[in-house]
């Protein structure tokens, strides 16, 4: 029993309440203790009669209210009120203010109670040589007090001031009239003296934040506000303020200031005997029992899906580990049982990673270890298969290490051990035959940079020629690099090779693209390292990996569809050299932009036929839209998001891009007016393009053939639209239009990143 | 306990939904103090399952408003109270937004009327449990007439503590554990009908007042005591009142359980 708190009740209440206490808590071996203490204590009211009642209850529940483990909230640093907009709860004005408690009281309750720390507010009302007085208008830190009418004024020393430089006196940036906020030095409290500081380092470490010195008038703290207009207008009384603050209708005010105060809410206390947390056990708690019912159901239905299994019912049994494992993620019974379904199956993969999972979580269990074991070196037979010995034999020494006994894996072990050492010493010898022919030669580290090199050659070619032309062509210069080391082909292996071709196609794609767009804008340092780092992780393509079967399967694969993409990758790439971050979208997205697409063209005819007016505007737009395509495609490239929305921009700006790389290809030429021309644009309004755009038309030549060059076309698409959409006519470009594109290309790598070679 | 996990079993959850069972022991079916003992033993299972279903306190208080707001306008014979009091407590994490599950509430419940027991089957019994919750949740928002959220003290108690705390000393108030003297009581005073009767700021400063008279605390005294300040319209009697209400629970707890 806290012996300080109970002499605090007894001086209150006095005699009676000591009587009540011995009577009621006599079999307390804790107050017993202390009581021989407490009756020494002076009761400083015995005249002024208490509630009895209270007293009674008071003495009833002593034990809990003085147990020192009932005072459950820790002595908080005092944290400063958030003045900001957000008030998370009602910020009042103190109470002394509507209990008018008389001045000398409060005068001497603030003198008591002020500490160093504390941060107060005040105007400054005297300047002297060695500092300034300040005449105390409210706390606005630690103690929260009415102080405005008590005439305290304290000394700032010139000393307290933060040093601003070595020069002037550090008094001449304050004024008569400023309003200060300092935190509190020193307090003589018989003197009344106050000193104040604004130097941070007097600030307690909790409220470091606090800036001192010079505030305005809207800094002042909210509840002093609250209290100047309490205090004018009597109608203001605290129930009034309490509810019209911001804070008091927080919803979740009474959780922010439990917390602010200590208070736990999940450990409620209680004074009832019944209630004490001490009394709840973990087990009745709702996450406890759900836990073991859930557990109990998830058996169940596995109990279920072996008796399915038993009877051969695969899907069934299946479906009833599934609904286990919802119920009950990780139970250990369901993850064995699919897992071993899933091995009987033959997904042998899939079976590794349930028997895994279940081991995690119950690393003893024994069938887990047997099948897990048993998949381990059936997966090992099936790498072996695949000639991935070192991958199997992994596998098998896993295997040995969960049952060092197993006949199986050890025999399985033994063999591939042989073989790969066997294929090792093959491996040496033709090695070292070669090194007898070439002796001279280079060694193989430097074969294999020569190799590198050429490689890098090869791609920047390619790059080149992507950049430049369509992507069928990069595509193909791939395939002949790399395909000659591809022809064993399997057709036991066909299905999975062709979805490691579909990925490897899809990455192939992706990179393909990006270099195209670097090539234009490769200049950040970042990109090119980006780069190299790419280039690096795309080179070597070892015999059996996807990137073999990239072109041999590829065509089958997508069969008609992939021409689709093919051809619409083209005319994208012809149209927008740098717009293509859309490439890297899966098929779906892609073939749902063509769609989009087919109909945006329709819509352009319809309007290109009509007007020439609504395509400048387009253009404009188009133009304005691409640029930024530009600026942050590799922002873009990341936020596919992002990318989905404004695809619809960008295509339709598509077609109007040729005419925008036709100007910027001639600024490679009169470089500094063309962007003049390109700014002014941005910022002509949409109105205002037209008339620009045929001031351009006078200018530009090349650009006229351009557009003369999409007038016939969009006249084609009129033509046979309903078929073909705008694929067609892209192929019929005229082949200087090719040219220029080229140029643009090779112009801007030029002035891009320097030559990489 | 007069083993309240007879009453609730599957069976018996049937008639529950029948208005007018008076088939309980007819000698003190008129008596109010037996009532109030039942109402007792209900709001310590809503208190007791709260704690366990990790409610807060706002919501646990909401349920017993609930509760006794029902069973203000109905007789206590019509319908099997513990059932009322699992529909409150779901209700009640509905209106104050802590969602829980009825499956957490039957699961605690169950285990509060046959403690030690194995969790229940997900079978016929239990859904008829949860179907049953569920009815009587209805139930109950026809007969408050959906008038189902309510004020209450608590954040009124714990604006109030912040502002009396700046009239102690620091280091005394640091040393007086009146806050959780006085949440205890507020949470305490739910286990009657008393938090009905009284206003919320009433109810408020009275456990702030009793907390403080507990520890000794002395405040100073201006023109107005320190809760004539807080609510205009509070009197010493009504803060006698509400006390010695809450006295009383504390003295039927000993009584009841």
């Amino acid at each position: 029993m806290d012996r300080d708190l109970l002499k605090q009740c007894l001086r209150y209440h006095g005699e009676s309440l000591f009587n009540k206490l011995k009577c009621e808590q006599t079999e307390n071996p804790d107050f017993q203790a202390v009581a021989s203490d407490l009756c020494k204590a002076t009761y400083e009211r015995g005249e002024e009669q208490s509630n009895p009642l209270v007293e009674q209850f008071i003495a009833r529940k002593a034990d809990i209210l003085f147990c020192p483990s009932w005072k459950t909230a820790t002595a908080q640093e005092d944290e400063h009120e958030e003045e900001e907009a957000a008030e998370p709860y009602a910020i009042m004005p103190p109470l002394e203010l509507f209990m008018e408690v008389s001045y000398e009281e409060r005068r001497s309750m603030m003198y008591r109670d002020l500490e160093k720390g504390d941060i107060v507010v005040g105007r400054i009302n005297n300047i002297r040589e060695y500092g300034f007085f300040l005449t105390l208008l409210c706390m606005a830190g630690g103690l929260k007090r009415e102080i405005e009418d008590l005439e305290l004024s304290a000394l700032c020393h010139v000393r307290e001031l933060p040093s601003t430089g070595s020069h002037d006196d550090p008094l001449a940036y304050f004024q008569t009239g400023d309003l200060i906020r300092a935190a509190v030095k020193d307090i003589d409290r018989y003197q009344e003296k106050i000193t104040v500081s604004l130097q941070p380092a007097s600030l307690p470490p909790s409220s470091e934040q606090i800036k001192l010195g010079v505030i305005t008038r809207e800094e002042l703290p909210l509840h002093y506000s609250r209290s100047v207009r309490a205090a004018a207008d009597s109608t203001e009384t605290y129930g009034y303020i309490l509810g019209g603050c911001h804070g008091y209708h927080n919803p979740s005010v009474v959780d922010y200031l439990l917390e602010k105060v200590g208070i736990s809410d999940t450990h409620p206390p209680s004074m009832m005997r019944g209630l004490q947390s001490n009394l709840f056990k973990e087990e009745d708690f709702a996450s406890v029992i759900r836990k073991k019912q859930s557990a109990s159901w998830a058996l169940k239905c596995v109990r279920a899906g072996v008796d399915h299994f038993k009877h051969g019912r695969h899907v069934e049994a299946m479906n009833e580990y599934n609904k286990a494992l919802e119920i009950d993620t990780n139970n250990v019974e369901a993850l064995v049982a699919r897992g071993a379904l899933y091995a009987n199956k033959g997904s042998i993969v899939k079976a590794i990673t349930d028997f895994e999972l279940a081991l995690e979580s119950c690393p003893d269990h024994r069938n887990a270890k047997k099948y897990l074991c048993q998949t381990l070196v059936e997966r090992g037979k099936q790498l072996e298969e695949q000639e991935k010995l070192v991958t199997a034999e992994g596998l098998y020494r896993r295997a040995l290490s969960l049952d060092d006994s197993n006949p199986e894996a050890q025999e399985a072990l033994r063999k591939i051990t042989d073989a790969m050492q066997k294929s090792i010493r093959l491996r040496e010898e033709a090695l070292a035959k070669e090194q007898d022919k070439a002796k001279s030669g280079p060694t193989s580290a430097e074969k294999l940079r020569k190799i590198l090199k050429e490689e890098k050659r090869m791609k920047k070619k390619r790059r080149r020629s992507s950049s430049s032309s369509s992507s069928s062509t990069s595509r193909s210069s791939t395939s002949s690099s790399s395909s000659s080391s591809s022809r064993r082909k399997s057709k036991k292996k066909k299905k999975k090779q062709k979805r490691k071709a579909e990925r490897a196609n899809k990455r192939h794609r992706r990179i393909s693209s990006r270099e195209s767009r670097r090539s234009e804008e490769g200049k950040s340092k970042k990109d090119r390292k980006d780069k190299d780092e790419e280039e690096l992780e795309w080179y070597p393509a070892p015999p059996n990996t996807s990137a073999t079967f990239l072109n041999q399967t590829g065509g089958l694969v997508f069969g008609a569809r992939d021409e689709e993409e093919v051809e619409e990758r083209k005319i994208s790439q012809l149209y927008s050299l740098s717009a293509a971050s859309e490439e890297e979208d899966d098929h779906s997205s892609r073939r749902e932009r063509k769609g989009r697409d087919r109909e945006d063209s329709r819509t352009r005819k319809n309007s290109q036929s009509r007007s020439t007016e609504g395509r400048d505007m387009s253009r404009e737009r188009g133009r304005e839209d691409n640029r930024k395509d530009r600026r942050d495609s590799d922002s873009k490239r990341r936020s596919s998001l992002d990318d989905k929305s404004k695809r619809r921009l960008s295509c339709s700006s598509a077609e109007l891009e040729n005419s925008q790389k036709s100007a910027s290809g001639n600024s490679a030429y009169k470089h500094p007016e063309a962007r003049m021309r390109r700014n002014s644009s941005t910022r002509n309004s949409l109105d205002g393009g037209r008339i620009e755009s045929r001031g351009r038309q006078d200018f530009h030549k090349v650009e006229e053939v351009m557009r003369r060059a999409e007038e016939e076309r969009s006249n084609k698409n009129v033509g046979n639209h309903n078929e073909e959409g705008d694929t067609r006519p892209k192929k019929d470009l005229p082949a200087n239009l090719l040219n220029i594109f080229n140029q643009i290309a090779q112009f801007e790598k030029e002035k891009g990143g320097q030559p990489k070679k | 306990m007069e083993g309240p996990s007879s009453r609730l079993s599957a069976s018996q959850v049937k008639h529950v939904k029948l208005p007018g069972r008076r088939d309980s022991s007819g000698d003190s079916e008129t008596d109010p103090s037996r009532n109030m003992k039942t109402h007792f033993r209900v709001c310590r299972f809503i208190m007791e399952t709260g704690v366990k279903l990790g409610m807060r306190s706002v919501p646990v208080a909401t349920a017993c408003v609930l509760y006794h707001r029902f069973f203000e306008r109905v007789s206590i014979h019509a319908y099997e109270p513990y059932l009322v009091a699992m529909s409150c407590i779901y209700l009640a994490g509905k209106v104050e937004e802590q969602h829980l599950r009825t499956r957490d509430i039957i699961n605690v419940s169950h285990r509060y009327f046959n403690s030690g027991s194995a969790p229940l089957e997900c079978d016929k019994e239990f859904w008829d449990l949860r179907d049953s919750v569920v009815q009587c949740e209805l139930l109950i928002l026809r007969q408050l007439n959906f008038h189902i959220s309510f004020e209450h003290p608590h954040k009124y108690l714990l604006h109030y503590l912040l502002s009396v705390k700046s009239l102690v000393n620091r280091h005394a108030w640091s040393r007086t554990p009146v806050a959780e003297t006085s949440w205890a009581l507020l949470r305490d005073c739910y286990h009657g009908a008393m938090c009905i009767r009284h206003t919320p700021q009433h109810i408020a400063i009275a456990t702030l007042y009793l907390a403080l008279k507990s520890y000794g605390v002395e405040l100073p005294v201006g023109e107005k005591e320190w809760w004539q300040v807080l609510c205009e319209d509070v009197t010493k009697a009504d803060i006698d009142a509400v006390i010695s209400d809450l006295l009383q629970l504390y003295d039927m707890e000993a009584k009841c359980i």
